[in-house]
């Protein structure tokens, strides 16, 4: 091969925008590492690109496994749908006017699919993904905090398991789509029923529980009347059984309160538990 | 910065299926009081269903409106339709040497179009040159690149005459500098141009 073979084109180096910082977008991962920063900093970018750059609008589009496309659009505006309709098909940062560098529109873009992933996987691996409430792992962590708490300082908490009645034979006569659905109205009901601080969580199949702050038995009580009440708005038919266990009254040990209220739960449905 | 709470219901109602942004209005004492969804046309239905349900966990008085995406533009026809977005990374004047820089990306391909004149019509120069370098076939010549007075400050106006027995083009923009704002009243004359192009062919 000869230099006649060769058609390439040689482009022309573009320097550096004077304005670009290299530190940028280093700053921009070391915040996400350190901080646990979740979707909110992707407006905290954009807003510092337009600051940047006295933008008027500037829109990310960016692309996850399980959300497919997502936009995010300076200061926390939904996209009209015509718009969107033409950025839902390509991943990028959009800026309104178009001057900023392309190398710095690709730290941008980066940086925010990262945040975006990180929150997803802090999201999915603390979520239940059919009930949207807390799974086993994140309620076994909230469950040795409060524990604790309750032994040093004597805060009371209480712990409610809830299992669904018959859910197996709903699964088997009508469906798993059919229990499914029943499954995420009980989650809604749940998330309807507790208070802000305390925590509902998915612990088996068709089992329950529920850490209720600063909460003793009569609190209790009131917390199971609202899940019934909203469980009834649901439409949903199923009926459910409790038990409860209190510390520091009961107990201060995760494990031994978890057996009380197992053994309570149990107690009510007139069943031997072995 | 959003709190980590608003940052999990924000991402609970994206992860809905079919939604592709969400977007939030706040009252004066900063509370969420509008919550409006962008979703795929076929799951606009069960998207405002399980959407309602979820505001309502968060802010009960919040009002839901779910937009429906519309179907993907077609894009555009013409000299620059099918190659992508013509992207004006900088424009400078180098006063040492006497000539003006245009540079140009289009998907990822960068062009640096030149020309010894000065900012106002040296602006509209180079940026066609840097087109030309990107391969655009550009079927007009530069006839004139002036500047007027406004209320609002010196709007560049671009003329490009065509080689075929047509109307000028004309093209406007004001920026920050005069080089700028000739580069940017170049690239309008020739999207109106595109436009026309999409709108009577």
């Amino acid at each position: 091969m000869n230099n006649a073979d060769l058609s390439l084109t040689e482009l022309p180096v573009t320097p550096l925008d004077a304005n670009y910082e290299p530190w940028l977008f280093q700053s921009m991962i070391d915040e996400l590492a350190t901080n646990e920063l979740g979707i909110g900093f992707i407006y905290t970018v954009l807003e510092h690109l337009a600051k940047r750059y006295d933008l008027t609008d500037a829109v990310v589009v960016l692309e996850h496994d399980v959300l497919t496309t997502q936009e995010f659009r300076l200061a926390g505006a939904a996209v009209n749908a015509d718009h969107a309709g033409r950025l839902a098909a390509a991943p990028g940062v959009y800026c309104e006017p178009d001057i900023v560098p392309p190398i710095e529109l690709d730290a941008v873009r980066t940086a925010c699919q990262l945040a975006l992933s990180l929150h997803m996987a802090r999201f999915t691996s603390a979520t239940d993904a059919l009930t949207s409430i807390s799974n086993r792992r994140t309620f076994d962590t909230a469950l040795s905090n409060s524990a604790v708490r309750s032994a040093r300082y004597g805060w009371a908490f209480t712990v409610v398991l809830i299992d669904l009645k018959d859910f197996k034979v709903v699964n088997d006569r009508s469906g798993h789509d059919v229990g499914d659905r029943l499954l995420r109205h009980f989650g809604l009901a749940l998330r309807q029923s507790v208070r802000q601080g305390d925590l509902a969580a998915r612990v088996g199949g068709d089992e329950f529980a529920v850490i209720l702050n600063n909460a003793e038995g009569h609190e209790a009580m009131g917390f199971v009347e609202r899940l019934r009440e909203n469980v009834l708005r649901a439409g949903e038919s199923i009926e459910f059984t409790t038990g409860t266990a209190t510390s520091p009254r009961d107990s201060t040990d995760p494990a031994e309160l978890m057996r009380i209220a197992d053994a309570r739960l149990y107690a009510k449905r007139g069943i031997i538990h072995r | 910065m959003i709190s980590p709470t608003e940052e999990d219901f924000e991402l609970e109602l994206r992860a809905l299926p079919g939604v592709v942004n969400v977007g939030f209005r706040y009252s004066e004492k900063g509370d969420v009081d509008a919550v409006a969804l962008v979703a795929h046309g076929d799951h606009t239905g069960i998207v405002r269903v399980q959407a309602k349900q979820i505001i309502a966990l968060y802010y009960p008085d919040a009002t839901v409106s779910v937009e429906e995406m519309k179907p993907v533009a077609a894009p555009s026809r013409g000299a620059a339709g099918d190659a992508g977005r013509v992207v004006l990374v900088r424009a400078e004047f180098n006063s040492h040497e006497g000539f003006c820089e245009v540079h140009l990306n289009v998907n990822g391909r960068v062009a640096v179009g030149r020309s010894e004149n000065g900012p106002l019509i040296g602006g509209a120069e180079a940026t066609l040159d840097a087109l030309r370098q990107l391969d655009f076939d550009i079927p007009f010549y530069l006839v004139g690149s002036v500047n007027v007075a406004t209320v609002r400050g010196w709007p560049v106006i671009v003329t490009l005459r065509p080689r075929a027995n047509e109307a000028d083009r004309h093209g406007i923009a004001q920026a920050d500098t005069e080089l700028i704002s000739s580069a940017k009243a170049t690239l309008n004359a020739l999207n109106r141009y595109l436009s026309q192009l999409d709108n009577f062919g």
